[in-house]
């Protein structure tokens, strides 16, 4: 390059630069407060700080997660904000690092509810919360080796929802409508992801009482519905009219189903979900989706809370309790064209208000291991 | 001579040959895979796509790098379903307005992107990955993490009207891809972006006025992500804040293998449209010849490297970085 070139560019370049420092800098020391929320009124919650750590707010479920979470919050007397929300964003290594910050700024005063995100975060994350003195309850992500009652009362109690019986009734109900013959596939969830695993499990349970009926093919997509468009697109190629029924690890494929299927012209199709939004008991209510299944996340989100808090505040001692209070299989209602109205109204038009201090009321029994 | 001549176009055509292989490929394993209508299946599956990957094609071509696409995406797909609900929820009544409200909003955003891109002077690809994730996350804001339905069967005609076996949608995407292929041709500006991204220094030595055009380049891609919003309304009948997943990963991966040169200055509109076209095949065509699901991950990693590999003309870079 010509120095000419050089020299013209070095020019332009130079009073940029000292800009761009003095921005960044300015930045910096502007991002840095209000991190957490508040932490006023603890008087209310006995001293003790509330926080629910999950992956996004980009979906329904765990939207109704944090409501039920809020809900207990408010049972307190406190305000909704007062309920820290620590955003993983589908990282362990933050859903790590957001609980010891939290921890730390309350000096250890802390009562957690938590989807740590995959099994293996399970382990760092409860135990940096005994060693700070706080109080935990996780969903979902555990590995089978880890048991709260080997950690301690801090690790107050680990929920899940068992994705294997209610994914085989609901594959009951679709075998039946298919008249217990011709050939079904499966769009599935992300694999190795738990649920995705016992959802398929509960597809291959119900087929053993349906000699008729063949799997013509089961594959992941996901839990997307783009994905699951195009995966049903390529089974359509594939099986063509040997496809009498669609088998869905989740509403959110199944919406991707239907509207592959709509491009079509294919109408009537019989379809399962799981999950219960709002949109999918609609379609349920409409007829387009055959049966979902409701996993309660409201109750979920609430009872994880409450769990952890009133560990952390002494209303129950955690190593006094049985085994199933400590690791147990949250509740799930199934969704069928027949009770989707009254459903509909319970359940969504209207949150049922629960009691918090019923602790295991709606527990599907302890987690069975295999 | 005639042998660089022939290599010269070997190259050219490459990702062509590359296509029309896996086409053959596919088909010889099972013949449904040629039929019209898993064309159909595959148009769908790329028409969305194959607007993002225009979009950001023209600014692979500056030698930038465009991440915005997934936020952008999002946003536009869930503000059409707002404006278009808002404005009577039907195409008749009022939501065809919402058509160039959000081929603007998609403006604005790439207006951002390239503004804070130049003026600024943040490498395009930390300036637009970041107003990426504002855009998801406005989207996020927006929607409550709720997903909003479009059930107008008039609007749905994208989706369901058929001319000749595909679906209108298809129609538009080749319209739009007519278009942006003569912007790049017959435009100053399309011209232009070859200059900046075959030698910025020179181009700006030259006179040319590179931050004009750098953020014209955001403008036009933001546009073309507005466009890929709609369509991934009209596709699913809904839009959500993550509307926009796995765009990133598949335009940018489309716009390579098709032979756009990473450093800029090299390839096109064209190179894009075969690009997407390969991947879609091979994601078609790995279910359809019944490939096991573990395996397809990692296939279509060996494909992306293998149509990289003849497509692009590595010779004439000293560096890869």
């Amino acid at each position: 390059m010509s120095t000419f070139i050089k020299d013209f560019i070095q020019r332009e370049t130079i009073s940029r630069r000292n800009f761009l420092f003095a921005s960044a800098a300015g930045l910096t020391t502007a991002a840095v407060p209000g991190v957490f929320g508040r932490g006023a009124a603890m008087a209310d919650s006995g001293g003790w700080a509330l926080a629910w750590s999950y992956r996004d707010r980009a979906s329904a479920y765990w939207n109704a997660i944090v409501s039920g979470g809020e809900a207990y919050v408010e049972s307190l007397g406190l305000s909704r904000d007062d309920m820290t929300n620590l955003i993983n964003e589908g990282s362990s290594e933050k859903s790590l690092a957001d609980i010891k910050a939290f921890l730390a700024k309350n000096s250890g005063k802390g009562a957690i509810a938590c989807d740590p995100n995959d099994s293996p975060n399970a382990r760092p994350v409860v135990e940096a919360v005994r060693e700070a003195g706080g109080y935990i309850s996780t969903i979902w992500n555990k590995t089978d080796d880890l048991h709260p009652w080997d950690i301690g009362d801090n690790y107050v109690a680990h929920i899940s929802w068992s994705g294997e019986a209610p994914s085989e009734q609901a594959a009951r109900i679709l075998f039946d409508k298919m008249g217990g013959e011709g050939g079904v596939v499966h769009l599935g969830g992300i694999p190795a992801n738990i649920p995705a695993i016992e959802r398929l499990n509960g597809l291959k349970n119900a087929l053993k009482d349906y000699p008729n009926i063949e799997l013509l093919d089961a594959q992941p997509a996901d839990w997307d519905t783009t994905k699951a468009a195009e995966l049903m697109a390529s089974y359509l190629t594939r099986y063509g009219d040997k496809i009498k029924g669609v088998h869905c690890a989740n509403d959110n494929m199944a919406y991707g189903v239907i509207e592959a299927l709509k491009a079509e012209g294919i109408t009537g199709m019989p379809i399962t979900a799981f999950d219960g939004n709002p949109e999918a008991v609609d379609l349920v209510m409409k007829g387009e989706l055959l049966a979902t299944v409701f996993t309660n996340p409201h109750w979920g989100g609430g009872i994880a809370l409450a769990l952890a808090h009133q560990a952390a505040i002494g209303a129950f001692k955690p190593s006094e309790e049985p085994k199933e209070h400590r690791e147990f299989y949250g509740p799930s209602i199934l969704v069928t064209p027949a009770d989707a109205e009254a459903f509909k109204k319970s359940y969504l038009d209207s949150t049922p208000k629960y009691d918090w201090n019923d602790r295991w009321g709606l527990s599907a029994g302890g987690i069975v291991y295999r | 001579m005639s042998q660089l001549l022939d290599r010269d176009r070997l190259i050219r055509w490459a990702p062509l040959l590359v296509l029309v292989g896996l086409v053959i490929l596919f088909a010889l394993v099972n013949p449904a895979f040629l039929s019209q209508r898993n064309f159909a299946r595959i148009a769908i599956a790329a028409a969305p796509a194959l607007m993002v990957a225009i979009g950001v094609t023209f600014i692979i071509i500056m030698g930038s790098i465009d991440l915005s696409m997934e936020g952008t995406v999002g946003l536009t797909a869930v503000l059409f379903c707002f404006i278009f609900l808002a404005t009577g929820g039907t195409l008749a009544t009022g939501g065809w307005l919402a058509i160039p409200a959000i081929l603007l909003v998609g403006a604005l955003i790439g207006l951002v992107n390239g503004l804070i891109h130049v003026r600024l002077r943040i490498p395009s690809f930390m300036a637009s990955l970041a107003l990426g994730f504002v855009g998801t996350g406005a989207a996020v804001l927006l929607t409550g993490g709720n997903i909003v339905k479009i059930e107008d069967d008039t609007f749905r005609a994208l989706l369901t009207w058929r001319i000749a076996g595909f679906p209108l949608m298809v129609y538009v995407v080749a319209v739009l891809t007519l278009l942006a292929s003569f912007i790049q041709s017959y435009t100053t500006l399309g011209r232009n972006f070859y200059a900046v991204g075959g030698g910025e220094e020179l181009a700006h030595a030259s006179g040319l006025n590179v931050r004009r055009v750098r953020i014209l380049g955001f403008v036009l891609a933001g546009v073309f992500y507005a466009v890929a919003g709609i369509l991934q309304v009209a596709k699913l009948g809904q839009a959500e804040s993550v509307s926009g997943a796995n765009f990133m990963f598949i335009s940018i991966t489309s716009v390579v293998v098709g032979g756009v040169a990473l450093w800029g200055g090299i390839g096109g509109v064209w190179n894009t449209v075969v690009g997407v076209l390969i991947v879609n095949v091979i994601n078609n065509g790995m279910v359809v010849i019944g490939l096991p699901d573990y395996l397809q991950d990692g296939m279509l990693g060996l494909l992306v490297i293998v149509a990289v590999v003849l497509s692009t003309d590595r010779r004439s870079v000293s560096f890869v970085k």
